[in-house]
């Protein structure tokens, strides 16, 4: 008996050893340094999106400090920053345990990133508690910023709400793929176009259901949801929601998931369902996994999207974006995706805010963040500049649509821009074997 | 009014999903059967089959269901290792020391796993991912078919061992009474070293069948696959190896109507709820015999 509890105590040190290599240790603080926290999901389901949104930060860190750092109020010699990465473990507990322990043991200056909007929401008390400025590079869901029963005067969106893309992608659903079904299958523009959606349920998913609902009713367009299906994070397994889907008989399939949902999803679809239909993706997906596991089976379909591992919009920006993923790459061996993206460009944010401040002094540097006005670093914004709304303190992306290609020599899809006009680099097809749904 | 077309969709996609538990649930069943042991790190052993198998298929490119029989047999060594040094040294010491020591397990693996392989999801691809059967009105991916197929012959292997062979019979002698079996002098622990790898091997084949379906695959994917298992042996009496197989079937036919007919969300409740339901009229499960 004795010896029984011993072990299992030795086991319970030895996990507990364990687990905690997954977590990123504090290094001591030091004077005349700048704390960024960045919460990420290095582990668990989402780990894949989280470590790509730590690695980037990393990335834009290195490139600030390369620059001697942020120069404050007072000081002759820029400041560099100490960037502390803590582990949301992809769940709700996880990131209260990380947005509790970056505040009050690291004590960081300001926060960057959370991916999954359920796991975000649910720390956001803490931030209105400590008053951290927290730039939120990946929870989509507007109730991020939009909600009331807390503070959130503290904490800056900057990726696209659900809102935002939900309705982008509906709109070109109606403006594009609609007009193409009913020219190629000479079907009368009265006819309803068929959409079915396969959504997280969650509040990023349920938002991105909201919003597709509300763009067909507020904008009346004729497209009719024959089927709404649900499924839990970190499902696996679409076989039975996606035969009710193709019960439906969809004209196209909207999926609003994780990549690691959304690439089984259409694998599944097409493959054990027999789907020969659109999908469409949220910009998450945009992922070189995602790439990679999908296959052959991603074959005509769409991603809405705004950063892309593969492809980038001709202009200004592309030679940032080619730098940047050319900076991560060499750094970590694989390329960024959109989530990294916007984290990178959360922590020029960050420097930004506490440059203007000059200080960092929590309620300045809000404040600061408050009437941000930078040009955009990587990724298309509205105007071209980087700045908070007034009333949710969003800030404002230029999307796009992209449709894949299955490239046989690499055995992947590649992306190509479809939409809008002014940044598509070809027109939007409908693939050969597609087949629309019926009445 | 009902598809009948649907609901043999729904019910394939169940039996599917049924194997898998099965064998989980199996495996788990006869380590319980065999050393009256709780093991909540048991869907561990599901995701370790299913990482040597990516393993192996990424290294050599051997069709997958070839790799079935290795990472059955690596369980087995891993299995019997784990028996020996972990639950073998706690036998009998009380049911609260094998939860913490198994809870212990689960992050023990899961931290290994992602520091050996990486915590990012996974993918295989089988080399049948495009073939498809017609069976009446479905067009079946052959995959499927294989995986219940494999499923059969590996559950008839199993009832042939016990049945038939010497070990077999001495292991459901120590399992019906493990005292008995050592006045007749049976070497219970061998047994339990036996019934622990076997158990581990038939995890193993579920992992490798979760990949080659095209399930993706992380450290983390044991976890509920486990819970269910535990649910599911319940369900159907505990120690009674038919009781897991019905029971594994019931719950992939239950979460995938209830999937269907109640949304997504109430595709895990569904098993739970038919567990309440069972343990409320049947306390000792459906095939379960009072006193287990």
């Amino acid at each position: 008996m004795k010896y029984s509890v011993l072990f299992i105590a030795a086991l319970l040190i030895a996990t507990a050893l364990i687990a905690g290599c997954t977590q990123q240790a504090a290094a001591p603080a030091q004077k005349g340094e700048i704390k960024v926290g960045v919460i990420a999901s290095l582990t668990g389901p989402a780990s894949n999106v989280g470590k790509n949104m730590g690695q980037s930060a990393q990335v834009a860190a290195d490139e600030i400090n390369a620059n001697g750092g942020i120069l404050l109020s007072g000081s002759t010699t820029k400041v560099p920053i100490k960037l502390i990465v803590g582990d949301d473990e992809s769940t709700q507990q996880g990131g209260q345990k990380a947005a509790t322990k970056l505040i009050t043991d690291d004590k960081v200056d300001i926060l960057v990133g959370g991916y999954s909007s359920a796991v975000t929401s649910a720390y956001e008390q803490t931030i209105a508690e400590y008053k951290v400025p927290y730039i939120v590079t990946g929870a989509s869901s507007p109730i991020i910023t939009h909600r009331t029963d807390i503070d959130t005067s503290y904490i800056f969106h900057h990726c696209p709400t659900t809102d935002s893309y939900g309705q982008y992608t509906t709109t070109f659903i109606d403006q594009v793929v609609r007009p193409a079904v009913n020219t190629k299958f000479n079907f009368p523009d009265s006819r309803p176009f068929r959409l079915a959606l396969l959504y997280q349920d969650t509040a990023f998913g349920k938002g991105v259901q909201t919003a597709v609902n509300n763009t067909i009713m507020q904008n009346k367009l004729n497209i009719v949801l024959v089927s709404q299906q649900s499924f839990k994070m970190g499902e696996s397994d679409f076989r039975t929601p996606l035969t009710a889907i193709k019960a439906a008989s969809p004209d196209a399939v909207y999926i609003a998931a994780f990549p690691n949902e959304g690439a089984p999803a259409i694998t599944q679809g097409r493959r054990d369902i027999g789907l020969n239909t659109l999908f469409l993706s949220v910009e998450n997906n945009d992922n070189a996994q995602f790439y990679k596991d999908i296959g052959q089976y991603g074959e005509g379909s769409i991603i809405e999207s705004r950063f892309s591992p593969y492809t980038a919009p001709t202009g200004a920006l592309a030679d940032a974006q080619s730098k940047f993923k050319n900076s991560y790459n060499a750094k970590w061996g694989v390329y960024p995706d959109m989530m990294g993206a916007s984290t990178y460009e959360g922590v020029y944010i960050a420097a930004k805010a506490i440059g203007n401040a000059g200080t960092t002094d929590k309620a300045t540097v809000r404040q600061a963040l408050v009437t941000l006005n930078m040009p955009h670093v990587i990724e298309a914004m509205k105007g071209g500049t980087i700045s908070f709304t007034p009333d949710f303190r969003e800030s404002q992306f230029d999307l796009w649509m992209e449709q894949l290609v299955y490239n046989q020599t690499i055995g992947e899809c590649r992306p190509f821009i479809v939409w809008p006009d002014n940044l598509k680099v070809t027109n939007f097809v409908l693939p050969s074997w597609y087949k629309p749904g019926s009445a | 009014m009902v598809d009948i077309g649907i609901l043999l969709q729904i019910l394939f996609w169940g039996i599917y999903a049924g194997c898998i538990y099965i064998l989980l649930a199996t495996g788990l069943n006869l380590i319980f059967g065999v050393m009256k042991i709780v093991n909540f790190a048991h869907g561990e052993f599901l995701m370790i089959g299913a990482y040597i198998t990516a393993t192996v298929f990424f290294l050599t490119g051997i069709n997958p269901y070839l790799i079935i029989l290795i990472s059955m047999l690596a369980l087995v060594a891993i299995g019997a290792v784990v028996e020996r040094l972990c639950f073998r040294p706690i036998l009998g010491t009380g049911k609260l020391n094998e939860i913490f020591l198994s809870i212990g397990l689960i992050y023990i693996f899961q931290n290994a796993t992602a520091m050996i392989w990486g915590d990012e999801w996974q993918s295989i691809k089988s080399p049948y991912e495009g073939i498809t059967i017609p069976i009446g009105s479905l067009n079946v991916p052959l995959d499927y078919i294989i995986i219940m197929v494999v499923t059969a012959v590996i559950l008839c292997a199993l009832y042939l061992f016990l049945k038939k062979t010497k070990t077999g019979r001495e292991m459901r002698a120590t399992s019906q009474n493990r005292k008995g079996a050592k006045l007749v002098g049976i070497n219970v622990e061998r047994m339990d070293v036996l019934s622990f790898g076997i158990g581990c091997a038939l995890a193993a084949a579920a992992g490798t069948l979760w990949v080659v379906s095209g399930q993706v695959f992380n450290p983390y994917m044991g976890s509920i696959p486990a819970i269910k298992a535990f649910a599911i042996i319940i369900l159907g009496g505990l120690g009674s190896i038919p009781g897991a197989i019905v029971g594994g079937l019931i719950y992939g036919i239950a979460e995938n109507g209830a999937a269907y007919y109640l949304g997504g969300v109430w595709k895990d409740a569904i098993s739970f709820v038919i567990l309440i339901v069972v343990l409320v009229l049947k306390p000792t499960g459906l095939f379960g015999e009072s006193g287990e």
